[in-house]
């Protein structure tokens, strides 16, 4: 157990330095502001609604900014912060003490997430600002026409932010295992954007293997796919956690929740394997 | 007891190219560091002394042989909680003080949290640190930059210290400051590893050397062994004329010794550099 508990400490501690490093890069605080300016802004865009309801639009664009520029954080902040140790041999000077290589990664996993949780729940308290005020207004118009007013979720939002941050988990995790590999920073960056766009359309293989086929190299190849690429899509139920569009299914959060779970794990665990090998 | 590093023929081939073409950066080498001194691993540039080490430390992987520090296999975390390592051209964190960043490794290198202060204060103390240790690392010259690389290699109170080209583009004040704290380290008692290409200091320091080329060791021993020669005397001498050496010459010839050179003895550059902008430190 002080084996553990040292070990969890060394961890924090490489995590904490991760996190103080990614905050003061400006591409943090640049991809932040483009994306507060990006949700505030949703409101002046509403006009633009397609038909569709104004909380929903707003909640889209708020949806939208989280996704694009959580996962572009995600992938080249990631990268950057792995590299930045390798390239700047500060890695060195850590590894060279009592410092497992497995508590180096789990390390900065753990400063890059925290990051990521930051810039989530910042988007996230300005899209539930912006969706209440907006929710306000359309109450009041609502109670003046006699229509039923739309309204917004904010424990749906919370429970959203969770989904999403742990999205972000899932790629940080990937990228990080990437990096592992890598030998430049491009080339992780590069297939990390690859194995995002990757797990967005993974449904498209979970279809094609309910299809019946002739072929067991497809099917084989389809399975592993499957199971090697986590589908970022079942992440994406906003609309139905804050806007009631559809109906979850009780212990739907919980059991994406455990997906994503998984998947960091076993990314971590195939990104501790590989940076075991790798030469300083 | 143990010795301070034993490497048991060490060979380490790297694979370049997509061809996978050996490269052999270390041949067969077998060194044995003993305990309390200070040791110079010398070499140009390319000779496998900087792979030397980072296999001792377990960065890299060895292809073949057997290293043990301390008496732990070398690479295990027992091994490395004894041993301090100053990497050459160090670079940390530039938003990390001087403070922060040796708190940060005494925390990795497991000091216990009620003493990590002491420590901590201790180290900055060693290395001449101790005003500019609360500004940021970003605004250090080159030479503050290795003493605080020294601070954070000594935080923990190790037993072995392996210090990769330390002086590498400090000026000779600083340089003699490294020297200093090197002396220090010793007389308590601590094995110094010194990985160096600069002659002139290795000699002033270092009470071993091991001489390596293309991978091999060439020449290992005590200093002042490898660079005495027995059969060579020089004798300084005030005040002398050419009467006297004439003189002198015909009595050392009359017991069948022979003057080969007579010359004036000159101080270092380095000795009159120091000498002249004594106190100025880069602070």
């Amino acid at each position: 157990m002080p084996n553990m508990k040292a070990s969890l400490q060394r961890t924090l501690w490489i995590s904490r330095v991760t996190f103080l490093e990614a905050v003061r890069q400006r591409f943090f605080a640049f991809l932040l502001v483009l994306s507060a300016a990006m949700v505030l802004s949703s409101v002046s865009f509403r006009v633009f609604d397609f038909g569709h309801g104004e909380l929903k639009f707003i909640a889209d664009f708020g949806f939208g900014g989280m996704f694009f520029f959580g996962s572009v954080l995600a992938v080249v902040m990631t990268a950057q912060l792995f590299f930045s140790e390798m390239d700047n041999k500060t890695a060195l000077t850590l590894l060279a003490k009592p410092l497992s290589r497995t508590e180096f990664l789990l390390g900065k996993f753990c400063g890059a997430w925290a990051v990521l949780g930051v810039f989530v729940i910042v988007l996230a308290s300005l899209l539930g600002l912006v969706l209440w005020a907006r929710e306000a207004e359309l109450i009041a118009l609502a109670e003046q026409s006699g229509k039923i007013p739309a309204t917004f979720s904010a424990a749906g939002l919370a429970e959203f932010v969770l989904l999403q941050w742990l999205r972000l988990g899932v790629v940080t995790a990937i990228v990080l295992a990437i990096s592992a590999l890598a030998r430049t920073f491009l080339f992780a960056v590069v297939v990390g954007s690859l194995a995002v766009v990757a797990g967005q359309l993974q449904w498209i293989a979970q279809d094609a293997v309910l299809k019946p086929s002739d072929s067991l190299l497809y099917e084989g190849f389809l399975w592993v796919s499957c199971r090697l690429i986590p589908n970022l899509q079942q992440f994406n139920i906003g609309d139905a956690l804050v806007l009631g569009s559809a109906g979850v299914a009780p212990g739907a959060v919980a059991e994406v929740a455990l997906s994503g779970l998984l998947y960091v794990t076993a990314y971590l665990c195939v990104g501790s394997l590989v940076f075991r090998r790798r030469e300083i | 007891m143990s010795s301070a590093i034993s490497v048991r023929h060490l060979t380490k081939d790297f694979r370049i190219g997509i061809r996978g073409l050996k490269l052999r950066a270390v041949d067969d080498l077998s060194l044995e560091i003993p305990r309390g001194q200070v040791y110079g691993l010398l070499g140009p540039n390319g000779c496998g002394k900087s792979t030397t080490l980072k296999i001792v430390l377990g960065l890299v992987s060895a292809t073949a042989g057997e290293i043990s520090i301390l008496g732990h296999p070398s690479a295990t975390s027992a091994a490395r909680r004894r041993t301090g390592f100053l990497p050459e051209a160090p670079y940390f964190h530039k938003f990390l003080t001087g403070r922060e960043l040796v708190r940060y490794c005494a925390q990795l290198s497991g000091v216990a949290a009620d003493s990590v202060g002491a420590a901590v204060e201790d180290a900055l103390g060693l290395a001449a640190m101790t005003e500019a240790a609360d500004r940021p690392i970003g605004t250090y010259s080159k030479g503050m930059l290795q003493r605080i690389g020294f601070a954070q290699a000594v935080v923990h109170d190790p037993e072995l210290v392996i210090l990769d080209e330390p002086t590498a583009g400090v000026d000779p004040v600083g340089s003699a400051a490294i020297g200093r704290m090197i002396h220090t380290m010793r007389d308590k008692g601590k094995t110094i590893v010194l990985c160096s290409h600069l002659l002139g200091q290795v000699e002033q320091v270092c009470d071993r050397v091991a001489i390596m080329d293309r991978g091999k060791l060439v020449l290992e021993g005590a200093v002042d062994d490898v660079l005495a020669r027995r059969d060579r005397h020089v004798m300084t001498v005030e005040a002398m004329t050419p009467a006297a050496r004439d003189a002198a010459e015909a009595a050392l010839a009359a017991h069948g010794a022979k003057v080969t050179s007579v010359t004036h003895p000159r101080r270092s550059l380095e000795d009159l550099f120091r000498e002249l902008v004594t106190g100025s430190r880069d602070a």
